[in-house]
């Protein structure tokens, strides 16, 4: 019997909290304690009116990959198995309970016998397979990560089941992915493109309304299965109103003006003037991004390990974390978001131009220029390359920096007609090994996450620690994992980006997850 | 008759102009790199995921294949269903067209208001303080950033006066009207020095000419003179500019869209380029085509009134 406490265990182990500001990790701390509303009074109803910057494209789970979409999706559909208030862990969602064979090949999974779709039909384990069977089709967006899956069935009417065709640790995280969401099979098969604004799926709220380019308003799903410790119905609120609200400037006045109750990507620039705010608080809360520079070991010089690791040494990260994210981050050491397995002991490439000037030197550098690409409009983005630029200058490489929209640079990206590019990378996943793999494993169809980075050795010891259940061994593996695909100079990583949201005094138990969604089925309001 | 003739030719005018726009907007983004599914699923996509999403959405064909598909579909109204956001795009279009004609109207309305009666001041006293006053006051209107104006306006009457709501649409008509006024404004204190500009010009223009003279020869009062004569014949370039104007700010309204959080075509067009959705880029250039022939053509039936010869050239 493998409850959600082991797995809890399993992702808890490894997680130690960043040393961002003292204060903001001791509010993350208090934050992310799970069930800290149950004990004490709550008022129950009200609206929320919430302001972010990327509105959802489709509330359809099988479609996107935007995380305007897939937050929303986050708050009205489940999975069999979710992540929980802090993002870092794994609890129970419409399974109850599941079961692993001794040979890790058969998980079982029971399903909750209280479960309603919004419509107030009963969630059946057909339902379940037809979702996840889709979710794991060939043509999936989101399949790789049920590669190892040979078949998902139905075992009799309240338990299904998975068979792998190899052991598969992540195989849990996998299944929490919104790509995976249990769908009204009914619903969904009748009318698709309805499904995409009006979903009906089992999670906390449903859809009222959905109105493409301006808001989308969830109301709380009566049929919802969440109670809180003291039995009383999830969600609290009543509605939610979240309205999309691209313009930063916008979002901070309109929280100045009282017109919204939570405002989420509070620029950094501004996070001096909305913490002075009386009655405000800003939230400052790990997540899995990482900001890092692109690098195309296919291109010369760029294939020179000597040429790359001097790209590392000649960035002035200090520099960068006070200028461009006016001191929120972390600076990495690692070629990945900071997931479950990360590896603190991984000795960071430091700032040195002199080791990078005797780099560039042993190298042989012949001059030929390192174009770097920008994505326009993005001034952050900007600031980073222009620092980067003048260390790399100084190192004594040619650089030149290059800005396109982000569609033209992300197809160059792709293409591999590129050297180096400002970006990042988010994980939906609470498991090291999606982006462990997608980024340093050469066998992937990315080529490395468009890095054209190769290592045998690599290759083996993923695959490795994808197979082993055992969380020691798996920390050991993705440690050297780390250690290697890091100090091969994999990329030119900048920051462990953490998300900034600000909120109202009356808003109480408001968290971002980790995962980059928000924890909102337990959220009040005082007032 | 007469106009109805008029305003038919017109319309058949309109069919090769709109066809051509649309071709050339089909081809231009065909031309820039960038792979609609590929951008969406941010290097999630596997080589089958793509190719399977290029055959479902008709991309693996050839591209006069492609073209002639959409215009066929477009004649039987339908303009496809959006990659990225997997609707209709007619549904699409139809929602933003609402408060992106609200929004022009509103401003090209608040810009009339302002303008003409500037312009009469300012031509009326050519050359004296007042006149410089309105032209260095318009110059300087038309110089700031409307991402600016937008957020100074949004801070005067949004939050310090508390007089407007800062972001959103609305839901009703009421509603609607004050929500766009800051945004109208912005863009009105960008269009109205342009108009200024150019009523002014062309009625200096006319108070030169031979008729006034004999109008003023005739013993007309000035007030006569500037109002029936003067304005009247200095109109139709400046409905010409304002046309032009409205036309480009069809698109070119993005800016205020963003600041104000307004659910318009602009914004929709900058995101449809962004993440290459064909089938929105080319409905919007359908759709702009055929809005900018029809300001046109009310541009056209404005002269009308204001001068009945234009019927008869």
């Amino acid at each position: 019997m493998v409850s959600a406490k082991r797995a809890r265990r399993m992702h808890s182990r490894c997680v130690r909290l960043a040393a961002w500001a003292a204060a903001v990790s001791a509010v993350a701390i208090v934050g992310a304690l799970p069930n800290d509303a149950g004990a004490a009074e709550v008022n129950e109803g009200g609206t929320l009116i919430f302001a972010r910057p990327d509105e959802p494209l489709t509330l359809d789970p099988f479609i996107p990959a935007d995380n305007g979409s897939i937050w929303a999706i986050e708050q009205i559909c489940d999975t069999l198995v979710e992540a929980d208030a802090t993002g870092e862990g794994l609890e129970p969602g419409l399974a109850e309970s599941w079961e692993v064979s001794a040979d890790e090949l058969v998980y079982t999974f029971k399903l909750r016998p209280d479960a309603k779709f919004s419509n107030g039909e009963p969630v059946t384990v057909e339902d379940v397979v037809f979702s996840y069977q889709k979710a794991a089709r060939p043509d999936g967006t989101y399949a790789f990560l049920f590669d190892p899956v040979a078949s998902i069935e139905a075992a009799d009417d309240q338990h299904v089941r998975f068979t792998l065709e190899e052991p598969y640790a992540p195989l849990l995280s996998s299944v929490s992915i919104f790509a995976a969401s249990v769908v009204n099979q009914e619903a969904y098969e009748a009318d698709p493109e309805r499904f995409g604004v009006e979903p009906v799926c089992s999670g906390a709220f449903k859809v009222e309304e959905h109105s493409r380019g301006s808001h989308t308003t969830l109301v709380a799903n009566e049929h919802y299965w969440g109670k809180d410790e003291e039995g009383r119905q999830l969600p609290y609120l009543d509605r939610i109103e979240m309205r999309y609200v691209p313009e930063s400037n916008a979002r901070v006045l309109g929280l100045i003006n009282g017109d919204f109750d939570v405002i989420s990507t509070v620029p950094f620039n501004q996070t001096g003037s909305v913490e002075a705010l009386p009655g405000v608080t800003l939230e400052v809360q790990p997540m899995y991004r990482l900001d890092y520079v692109y690098l195309n070991h296919a291109k010369a010089p760029i294939d020179d390990e000597k040429i790359r690791l001097a790209l590392n040494h000649a960035a002035n990260r200090d520099a960068i974390l006070q200028t461009v994210y006016f001191g929120y981050g972390e600076t990495p050491n690692s070629y990945m978001p900071k997931i479950n397995y990360h590896c603190e002991t991984v000795e960071p490439l430091d700032f040195d131009l002199e080791k990078a000037k005797a780099l560039v030197e042993e190298a042989g550098y012949d001059g030929t220029p390192i174009e770097l690409q920008i994505d326009t409009g993005n001034a952050p983005f900007r600031q980073i390359a222009t620092i980067l630029q003048q260390g790399w200058t100084a190192a004594g490489l040619n650089v030149e920096l290059a800005e396109y929209d982000v569609g033209t640079a992300w197809g160059h990206t792709e293409t591999g007609d590129y050297q180096a590019y400002v970006s990042y990378i988010t994980s939906d996943l609470n498991d090291q090994d999606e982006l462990a793999s997608l980024q340093a494993d050469q066998t992937g169809s990315s080529e490395s996450f468009f890095s054209r980075y190769k290592n045998d050795k690599v290759v083996d010891l993923l695959a490795q620690a994808r197979a082993s259940s055992d969380p020691a061994t798996r920390q050991d593996l993705y440690c050297q994992i780390q250690e290697t695909v890091y100090h091969d100079g994999y990329s030119i990583p900048i920051n462990f980006v953490p998300a900034v949201n600000a909120y109202q005094d009356h808003v109480q138990n408001w968290r971002n997850l980790t995962t980059g969604w928000w924890w909102l089925r337990d959220v009040w309001l005082d007032q | 008759m007469l106009v109805l003739s008029y305003v038919l030719g017109r319309l058949v005018q309109m069919v090769p102009v709109v066809l051509g726009v649309v071709l050339i907007a089909f081809l231009t983004i065909q031309l820039v790199p960038g792979d609609p599914v590929r951008i969406m699923l941010h290097g999630r996509a596997t080589d089958e995921v793509v190719a399977a999403a290029h055959a479902r959405l008709g991309l693996d064909q050839p591209v006069p294949v492609q073209f002639a598909r959409f215009v066929w579909n477009a004649l039987h109204g339908d303009l496809g269903t959006s990659i990225i956001q997997q609707a209709p795009v007619t549904a699409i279009i139809a929602e933003r067209l609402g408060p992106s004609i609200f929004l022009l109207s509103y401003s090209a309305l608040i810009a009339i208001v302002v303008a003409l009666p500037l312009a009469l001041l300012s031509a009326s006293r050519h050359g004296r303080p007042v006149d410089h006053a309105i032209r260095i006051g318009g110059m300087i209107g038309f110089a700031m950033p409307p991402f600016w104006i937008g957020l100074l306006l949004m801070l005067l009457f949004g939050l310090t006066l508390g007089l407007f709501p800062i972001s959103g649409y609305g839901r009703s008509f009421g509603e609607h009207v004050v929500h766009l006024t800051l945004p109208s404004l912005t863009i009105a204190l960008f269009l109205a020095p342009i108009l200024i500009q150019s009523l002014r010009g062309s009625m200096l223009e006319v108070m030169t000419a031979d008729y006034i003279e004999v109008a003023r020869a005739k013993g007309l009062s000035e007030r006569r003179i500037m109002a029936k004569h003067v304005l009247r014949n200095a109109l139709i370039p400046t409905i010409t500019v304002l046309a032009v104007n409205i036309g480009w700010l069809l698109s070119g309204a993005v800016i205020v869209e963003y600041v104000f959080s307004l659910p318009g075509l602009g914004s929709l067009l900058v995101r449809a380029v962004g993440f290459r959705d064909y089938p929105v880029i080319q409905g919007l250039a359908l759709v702009f085509a055929m809005l900018v022939v029809v300001v046109n053509l009310l541009a056209d039936l404005a002269y009308m009134l204001v001068d009945r010869r234009v019927l008869r050239a």
